[in-house]
């Protein structure tokens, strides 16, 4: 089998980067939590607009966010900065990551007094983890220990042609590997879903996705069938449209070839670790940043994200591949792109092309930077909402 | 010659693979070998050109799935989008 050099965690899957991250508990520490990371080599910051005057499902959704990333794996260490009055208690989060055995601190700035005060303790604290993790030996992993986030997003005509089949044969493989996956993006699946129940390995599980998809989309009508939202209520965008998705059920049977052919072994909360081997939809909605976030914090180490029209985005510490099946595509945005998948529209085979891109899922598993770490992209770190409901 | 594919051997649409005039002739790639095909309009690469003759309210086929309905006949050849399919889900279905 085939395998890559990674970071062994107290528990859990391996990590594939070993990173210090600074987690706000809420928006009001962001500040200090970006000056934190910009002192210290080896940090990055999952900066955020949520925390505090929220109630129920909503504030629930932050906390499920902001635990399942500060539990990630390519994080050796996490320093969590509070406030002091928010709703979601910094305590809450530091909790939760301490529970996997990871190496946790926690300030609050009101209770150390200032920006600066906090800033400082913040700096020790990371500049401590950054020396501890750089002392952290590679160990070899078989690929089964990676878990691979699916993604698509800026669709055209060639995504479903070319990358996201490429995809959907790389992913078999870690699948059938003993590996996971998971796809989510559950508005993008209306239209599909009687096609994903079938592949279900258990009749509960097929209710599951029915359930998971039939509730997006109720929620999604009563967002939209009033009259003057009718200009709103399109399911697939402008862009999909001028490339040549017409529908909302061909837009979803483009986008599922991504996850493969395995057949699917659950449906995940927003927030919940992956089980056992297999491949997983995660409930979660079709927005990049959400859904990268829910994939992140569901445990992916690393999210392949296909593209037609093109995106730079990326996430805090997480590579995000981004793959294209369009070659003018990737040749206007190869500082953007990592992976060509074109030559299948032009009639290389899947196995052909899907081997290449299993070779560049390896390499970045290895430590490879994608692009979008490079270019220290981060606007996928994004946490899912809901009013009500 | 402009190239098309049927991705699916169910498929009744093939993509097109460049840019296509109307009255071009378009191959089109299928599993069982390369069929040739008259365009009927102008189609962007990317877009979808009908491999028959649909009735009105025939599924049109893509992915091996129904993707939408044509709602009114749509002659082998012509460019399939917006202005000749309905689909029944994540529309207004009032």
């Amino acid at each position: 089998m085939k395998t890559f050099m990674g970071y062994k965690r107290p528990q859990g899957l391996p990590g594939v980067r070993n990173l210090v991250a600074i987690i706000p508990s809420v928006f009001c520490a962001n500040t200090v939590a970006r000056r934190i990371s910009e002192q210290v080599a080896g940090t990055v910051v999952l900066n955020h607009p949520v925390g505090c005057s929220q109630v129920g499902l909503d504030l629930e959704l932050t906390a499920k966010a902001l635990k399942g990333v500060g539990r990630h794996p390519n994080y050796y260490g996490v320093v969590v900065v509070g406030l002091g009055c928010e709703r979601f208690r910094a305590k809450e989060l530091y909790d939760s990551i301490a529970s996997t055995g990871k190496r946790v601190e926690m300030l609050v700035i009101q209770e150390e007094g200032d920006t600066l005060k906090s800033i400082e303790k913040g700096v020790r604290f990371a500049q401590a983890m950054v020396e501890e993790a750089a002392k952290q030996p590679k160990e070899e992993f078989p690929i089964s220990e990676l878990c691979l986030g699916l993604k698509c997003g800026g669709t055209d005509a060639t995504s479903g042609i070319a990358a996201n089949p490429t995809l959907g044969w790389a992913t078999d493989q870690i699948v059938a590997a003993g590996g996971r996956g998971i796809f989510t993006e559950v508005t993008e699946l209306i239209g599909a879903e009687h096609i994903l129940a079938r592949r279900a390995v258990t009749p509960e599980v097929a209710q599951d996705i029915l359930t998971c998809i039939g509730t997006m989309e109720a929620k999604l009508r009563t967002g939209t069938s009033h009259s003057e939202l009718q200009n709103r209520s399109a399911l697939i965008s402008p862009g999909n449209e001028d490339g040549g998705v017409t529908t909302v059920s061909e837009k979803a049977l483009g986008g599922i070839h991504k996850a493969g052919t395995s057949p699917i072994t659950g449906v995940l909360a927003y927030g919940e670790p992956v089980g056992k081997p297999g491949l997983y939809v995660l409930d979660c909605p079709g927005h990049d940043g959400e859904a990268v976030t829910g994939l992140a914090a569901s445990g992916c180490q690393i999210v392949c994200f296909t593209t037609g029209r093109g995106t730079p985005t990326g996430f805090p510490g997480m590579p995000v591949i981004k793959l294209t099946g369009n070659s003018s595509t990737f040749n206007k945005m190869h500082f953007n792109i990592d992976f060509n998948a074109g030559a299948v529209v032009e009639g290389a085979s899947l196995a052909e092309v899907g081997t290449e891109l299993l070779e560049k899922i390896v390499q970045v598993a290895n430590g490879e930077p994608t692009k979008a770490e490079i270019l220290k992209g981060d606007e996928l770190f994004c946490i899912t909402r809901s009013y009500g409901g | 010659m402009a190239k098309a594919l049927q991705i699916d051997p169910r498929d009744n649409v093939a993509v097109v693979l460049s840019d296509v005039q109307a009255e071009e002739e378009v191959l089109v790639n299928t599993e069982s070998g390369a069929v040739s095909l008259k365009s009927l309009s102008n189609i962007t690469f990317g877009h979808k050109i009908a491999l028959k003759d649909f009735e009105a309210n025939e599924a049109i086929i893509k992915y091996g799935e129904e993707i939408g309905k044509a709602n009114a006949a749509i002659q082998a050849g012509e460019w399939i989008h917006l202005h000749n399919v309905y689909c029944e889900r994540g529309r207004d279905e009032k």
